[in-house]
């Protein structure tokens, strides 16, 4: 599961929990009302004085239309957002086999491909749906051949994988500070 | 995690989204006259809503009752986020009349990681079986950084799930197979 998944996840809770919890507390209220009681937990009469003696361009009632609409942006926001894949699709050879690969681990993968290039001391890479970006260490601002390098080895690694989608590389060079 | 849940989510978050916008964007409009200077004076709750209750007693009632049925569709909103794929049994029965047979999920899912590990460059397998259109095995497995992927794949391919397909007499099974390459970690070169 991705990040985005995570947190739609834990937003999709609460909310759920709260809508339970107000709902729930909504009827006991009416309850109580029907029966003559006192308001429970919510003194909704200072609720309905307040929305009677307010007018809809005061400021306040704008604030809190401009954060319902704001709210409404952010669930919007969650719900269509895709992300980055948690895994690649592989192409399919064998009927009903789905072969993926988790995108950590290509990622993972392509970091220490590009670290095994002569003259790299070090790289990390990040895969999204169409690209991988990989951003090697040099030692010394040396041979311009080591990007082919290093874009030759992940360009191997990824057609190793055989992705259903091409994937373009991205590769930077950055110089290792030495001193 | 069931990834049902995921859909569902995104559904009712796409739904509460666009009531809050409409909502707010109305309300905002409103208050901006958009639909006349006067009606933006107006209170938020105008006296003839306040008293629209007042005499008619089922109001309240049907109001407590819609409110029940959003209690109840949080709460399987709330369940929805605990529930899984995962299944503990298979159902092979083919003929009833003949009795029924049912497969211990983990004997199949050792049976598989066994078979996924003895293949070279596999450092770790994993698997179980998942309910999702139908069941289906999810097997992940992790691979040294220096494995040959095609061939370990093949090998998945021909080999461990051909015998997985044989051992539930169902040449057709659903298989979902997570390759994790360079998952185990490799030693960083040095350069002196």
């Amino acid at each position: 599961m991705t990040a985005t998944t995570w947190v739609t996840r834990g937003v999709s809770a609460l909310l759920a929990l709260a809508l339970l919890f107000c709902s729930l507390l909504a009827v006991v209220e009416i309850a109580a009302a029907a029966l003559g009681r006192e308001p429970v937990l919510v003194h909704y009469p200072d609720w309905t004085d307040w929305l009677r003696t307010h007018s809809w361009n005061d400021r306040i009632v704008q604030a809190l239309l401009g954060g319902l609409v704001v709210v409404g942006l952010l669930f919007l926001l969650l719900a269509l957002r895709r992300g980055k894949p948690a895994a690649l699709t592989l192409r399919n050879r064998t009927d009903g086999v789905d072969v993926t690969a988790s995108r950590r681990s290509v990622e993972k993968s392509l970091a220490a491909v590009a670290a095994r290039t002569s003259g790299v001391a070090g790289a990390s890479a990040s895969v999204s749906r169409r690209t991988a970006r990989v951003e090697a260490r040099t030692v010394a601002p040396s041979d311009p051949g080591i990007r082919d390098e290093v874009e030759s080895a992940v360009r191997g690694r990824l057609d190793s994988l055989g992705t259903e989608r091409r994937i373009r590389t991205r590769v930077a060079l950055t110089t290792k500070d030495t001193r | 995690m069931s990834s049902r849940a995921n859909v569902v989510n995104r559904v009712v978050l796409t739904v509460l989204g666009l009531l809050l916008l409409t909502a707010g964007g109305f309300g905002l409009a409103l208050s901006a006259g958009a639909f006349g200077e006067s009606r933006a004076d107006n209170p938020v709750l105008p006296e003839q809503v306040r008293t629209f209750p007042d005499g008619r007693p089922w109001f309240w009632w049907a109001v407590a009752g819609g409110l029940v049925l959003i209690a109840v569709l949080a709460l399987l909103w709330l369940l929805a986020q605990l529930r899984t794929d995962r299944t503990t049994r298979l159902d092979l029965t083919t003929d009833a009349r003949d009795g029924y047979t049912t497969l211990h999920a983990n004997a199949l899912t050792n049976a598989v990681e066994d078979e996924a590990l003895g293949i070279p460059s596999v450092t770790s397998a994993s698997a179980n079986v998942r309910e999702h259109r139908g069941n289906h095995v999810f097997l992940r497995v992790e691979l040294a950084d220096s494995a040959d992927i095609d061939g370990v794949r093949t090998r998945l391919e021909n080999e461990v799930v051909a015998h997985l397909r044989e051992a539930v007499a169902d040449p057709r099974f659903l298989v979902t197979i997570e390759l994790r390459p360079g998952a185990s970690k490799t030693p960083q070169r040095s350069l002196t």
